[in-house]
């Protein structure tokens, strides 16, 4: 716990350590002055590129030579949160470029969108390196809070609206759970701080509940069973690039911080666990499996992966919850997975700014004659979700069944390797549309090209290849 | 490094189609037609520098790629690629037929041709990965990528039912190999060892049990691919609706792999455990050969004649590798290219009489041996060769295989002599139907004989038939050093064998975090 009589200044560890986070805050600033200095408006999209890579640049300084805890242990700057860092805004750029001009009623209101964006982002840099359970909680609503207005932000359409809603409720509920959570474990073990709670004793009911309560309220960030009903509707009433964001960026964040406070769940309870994840596997898949909405068949299949990625949770309480491995696999997925899905979820984007009926599945029949390359790019993000060799996804998921075999969990690694085929069901529905299938007649097709979301698929599906082709660059940059 | 060329060189060549415009599809066939070629003849540089006494892995390139922690120490996964005497035969028969196929296509792809011969290109790619990779992870890197050609070559140039054929397929054989991947994963964990070769001598520690669950992983994935009889129910369906090339390669090679995985990774890597699951395989493998007659006897559809004939022919396959004696072992090898060679021709005939007539129904032919005589000359050789009639080779295949499983099981070589007997009636049923008696369908009168090309394509591969047949011992004893080490190792593991291997499951992990704690 922080004492007043510690409070000294700031040293330039702890500048080094948040440097990141300063930047992204530098960019809200920036957004917030262009607001009142019409001069500076034409630089808004500047100030958004600029602030997110100086700070990725930051942390990739970070991963190569981490800071450690600073504030007096309230953040630490290890090189692990420093590649989610990396991540979460890889997140945030993939999902606003795919973003410009797909307002139409709102683009007056563009400003407004970034500056959100940007402050869910310096909340998840929050989350993943909090080192106490209050500096956590204030990532969370950072990160939280604007979504909540991100996903009702196209106010003209009642469904955009009741996503935000829906979003908005459960997410309260969610907070509330979490703090109630804390509340009781620090009653428990009195302490707050994760150090703190690595040593205490976490066996009396009391502190179990509160390990349930936060469990259950990361749960629900995460989208994982019984929490998970909400993302389908959510996710298919929000405007699709923030849609893209909440998919990888939130779920990452999530993640992150669930796996460095897992360890107040008791290990046997790795079993019920992991019977979660395969429970969010198959609902996630096979509700999928009958979706005619691109938006929406993909919202089930981001809950499917929360499911996969929850596996390695389930390995970490196994095994020895402060190794490496799992939270390793974990990076690597989670890292495949934000350009897999910020692609597949951004073209969607691309699409319906053409016409909405482009969500449709239905409507890309034929397209892979048409428009070859967003057919091609579409195909390959289809692959590596299903977690096919060359791509980054199928790396991903290497790891994830290699931790859950090492902890033993047999039984689970077999039934979600089975689940991946039935996904494969699905994925394989999109690719032969697009190739398969007679073009509609009579019907438009999709014209939109644009150069940014071009360069943006281009180099989503590069990385894609690239962490399934050579993956010993991320792993020993990143994960060493 | 030829190894790297061979592999890589048809990813060039399909990278260099997309380059080329549209409408140009005489270009296009030319890069294809040359590329394979080109590759062929790097197979056929191989084959003949190829050193069969040795059991050695040979032309092995190794390059680092990327390291996993293991059990105790790392897991060193490398891009490593060599030839041995069990893959050599097959490498050959891959580079050769791609040409061929290629050629074979000229005629019924006549739409989205590009697509068509890049996806052909990326599949040989695939396939001679399959056979090459000397490392665990790369091997099943090749084994799925091979599988996403075929699914665009069926998926869009099949006939009526291929969307269901393609799904079929596809989820099928993705089920085996996802089961195989655990299986590579807990292999690689427990050793600290990627590299094949090291397995293919060092998998001894791991206790019994673990040999035998991995064994099963890796079998049952090799299995659906081959198919062994319960998973072959797929098999119809995909070379049925297959566009005529999208059959021959998967009859010709795609389903080796899995008999190559069966003998490479199953037989060679876990002999103990391979011994103590040899009776159902051979078991499985003779049924097979009976059932899938029987399936043939029973077809109107020539394709799907065919395409159950297979089934049958690679349960010869299945029966000889358990069989785990020499002979058994030998003959499989051999059987695996005789297979490709002469189900492989018959597809390419089929195909041929399919472009003109439009139809696979039985009732629709009859008396074409009058109107095309060289049709009926090819037809009849090549059903011949899968008959096993001496002097060709499915005889030499099939020989070694009865003897060798004679050695080990009178029984299930009795079912397989019968099933010789019933392989030569639906085969000769067939050709009766086909082209003997007179001509009842007027269609039928005025066919026009094979032309020059098609002419073309066949004759390579039936004098490889007629070439094995006569002199088997130049292919047999490319692999001769090669099956001579496994059965030693074979026999090292049967004078060991305790008879107490057993299925044990795992148990339950004493709580290392509690302990921890």
């Amino acid at each position: 716990m922080i004492h007043p009589a510690n409070l000294e200044a700031l040293t330039s560890t702890d500048l080094r350590g948040t440097a990141p986070m300063i930047c992204v805050t530098a960019g809200i600033v920036l957004a917030l002055l262009a607001e009142i200095a019409p001069a500076l408006r034409p630089a808004r999209g500047l100030a958004f590129v600029g602030s997110l890579l100086a700070a990725i640049a930051f942390e990739l300084r970070l991963v190569a030579d981490p800071a450690g805890e600073v504030f007096h242990g309230a953040f630490a700057a290890s090189s692990r949160s420093a590649t989610w860092g990396v991540l979460f805004c890889c997140a945030a750029l993939i999902a606003w470029t795919y973003g410009r001009r797909y307002y139409k009623e709102e683009a007056g209101h563009v400003a407004e969108h970034d500056l959100l964006m940007l402050c869910s982002t310096l909340g998840m840099m929050l989350m993943a390196g909090s080192r106490d359970l209050i500096t956590f909680f204030v990532g969370l609503e950072l990160l939280s809070v604007p979504l909540y207005s991100l996903a009702a932000f196209r106010r003209v359409r009642a469904t955009s609206v009741e996503a935000g809603l829906r979003y908005f409720v459960l997410g309260a509920f969610a907070a509330g759970l979490f703090l109630y959570g804390s509340a009781l474990v620090y009653a428990a073990t009195g302490t707050v701080s994760l150090a703190g709670l690595h040593d205490a004793s976490l066996g009396s009911p009391l502190a179990l509940v509160g390990a349930a309560l936060i469990a259950a309220s990361l749960f629900f960030k995460v989208s994982v069973f019984p929490f998970h009903f909400w993302v389908p509707d959510v996710y298919q009433g929000s405007p699709t690039p923030v849609t893209t964001f909440m998919a990888t960026g939130t779920k990452a964040a999530g993640f992150a911080f669930l796996l460095e406070v897992a360890f107040v769940m008791p290990p046997s309870s790795a079993g019920l666990i992991a019977a979660i994840a395969v429970v969010t596997m198959a609902l996630g898949n096979l509700g999928a499996l009958v979706q005619s909405d691109l938006k929406r068949l993909f919202a089930y299949s981001a809950v499917a992966h929360a499911g996969t990625l929850l596996l390695v949770v389930a390995a970490s309480l196994a095994g020895d919850p402060r190794a490496a491995g799992p939270v390793d696999a974990a990076l690597y997925y989670m890292a495949a997975y934000v350009f897999t899905a910020g692609g597949a979820f951004g073209l969607v984007a691309l699409l319906e700014a053409d016409g909405e009926r482009f969500t449709k599945l239905e409507s890309l029949r034929g397209l892979g004659r048409r428009r070859p390359g967003i057919s091609a790019a579409l195909s390959l993000f289809m692959l590596s979700l299903g977690g096919f060799p060359a791509t980054g996804g199928f790396l991903g998921k290497y790891f994830v069944f290699s931790s859950t075999l090492r902890a033993d969990l047999v039984w689970a690694s077999v039934i979600g390797v089975l689940l991946s085929v039935v996904a494969l069901g699905y994925y394989l529905r999109v690719i032969l549309t697009l190739w398969m299938l007679p073009e509609p007649e009579g019907e438009r097709a999709p014209e939109v090209r644009r150069l940014s979301a071009t360069l943006v698929t281009g180099v989503c599906a590069a990385m894609v290849l690239w962490l399934g082709l050579f993956p010993g660059w991320f792993l020993e940059r990143f994960l060493n | 490094m030829i190894l790297t060329w061979l592999t890589f060189l048809p990813l060039v060549g399909a990278l260099a189609l997309l380059f080329t415009p549209a409408g140009s599809e005489k270009l296009q066939r030319l890069i294809a037609l040359l590329t394979t070629s080109v590759v062929a003849g790097l197979g056929v540089v191989l084959f003949v520098g190829f050193d069969g006494a040795s059991a050695d892995m040979q032309q092995v390139t190794s390059h680092a790629w990327f390291s996993l922690p293991a059990k105790s120490g790392t897991i060193e996964v490398a891009y490593r690629l060599g030839v041995d005497g069990i893959s050599i035969l097959l490498v050959t028969l891959t580079t050769v037929l791609m040409p061929l196929v290629v050629l074979s296509a000229q005629k019924h792809i006549d739409k989205r041709v590009k697509e068509f011969l890049f996806w052909l290109l990326l599949m040989e790619t695939g396939m001679l990965g399959v056979f090459l990779a000397l490392d665990m992870v790369l091997f099943y890197v090749f084994w799925e990528l091979s599988l996403i050609p075929l699914y665009f070559i069926l998926g869009i140039w099949g006939g009526e039912r291929r969307l269901y054929a393609t799904m079929k397929f596809f989820l099928y054989t993705v089920a085996g190999s996802l089961l195989m991947m655990l299986g590579v994963i807990w292999l690689t964990w427990q050793t600290g060892e990627a590299d094949v070769r090291a397995l293919l001598n060092g998998v001894g520690d791991l206790d019994p049990s673990t040999q035998l669950w991995i064994f099963l992983s890796f079998a049952i994935g090799f299995a659906i691919k081959v198919p062994v009889m319960p998973f072959h129910t797929w098999l119809a369906d995909a070379h049925t609706e297959a566009p005529t090339s999208g059959s021959v390669i998967l009859a010709g090679v795609l389903l080796k792999m899995g008999t190559y995985g069966l003998l490479r990774f199953g037989v060679g890597m876990f002999p103990a455990a391979a011994l103590e699951m040899a009776p159902l395989f051979m078991g499985l493998g003779a049924l097979g050969i009976v059932y899938g007659a029987f399936l043939a006897m029973a077809q109107n559809d020539i394709k799907r004649l065919v395409a159950c004939s297979s089934v049958s022919h690679l349960g010869f396959v299945v029966m000889g590798l358990f069989a785990l004696t020499q002979a058994g072992l030998r003959g499989s090898v051999i059987q695996m290219v005789n297979h490709g060679l002469s189900t492989g021709l018959l597809f390419l005939l089929v195909g041929m009489i399919y472009e003109r007539r439009h139809t696979r129904d039985f009732e629709q032919y009859g008396g074409i041996a009058s109107v095309m005589p060289v049709f009926a000359l090819f037809f009849v050789l090549s059903m011949l060769a899968s008959v096993g009639l001496p002097g060709l080779n499915g005889f030499v295949g099939e020989y070694l295989i009865l003897l060798g499983t004679f050695e080990a099981s009178p029984l299930w070589a009795c079912v397989g002599v019968a099933g010789v007997i019933f392989g030569a009636v639906y085969l000769l049923m067939c050709t009766r139907k086909l082209l003997f008696g007179a001509v009842t369908v007027e269609a039928n009168k005025g066919l026009r004989d094979l032309d020059a090309r098609e002419v073309g394509i066949m004759v390579p591969l039936v004098l490889l038939c007629l070439w094995i047949g006569v002199r088997p011992n130049q292919f047999l004893d490319k692999t001769a050093g090669s099956i001579d080490a496994l059965v030693t190792r074979i026999d090292a593991a049967r004078e060991t064998r305790t008879g107490a291997l057993e299925l044990h499951l795992p148990q339950a992990p004493a709580a290392p975090a509690e302990a921890q704690r």
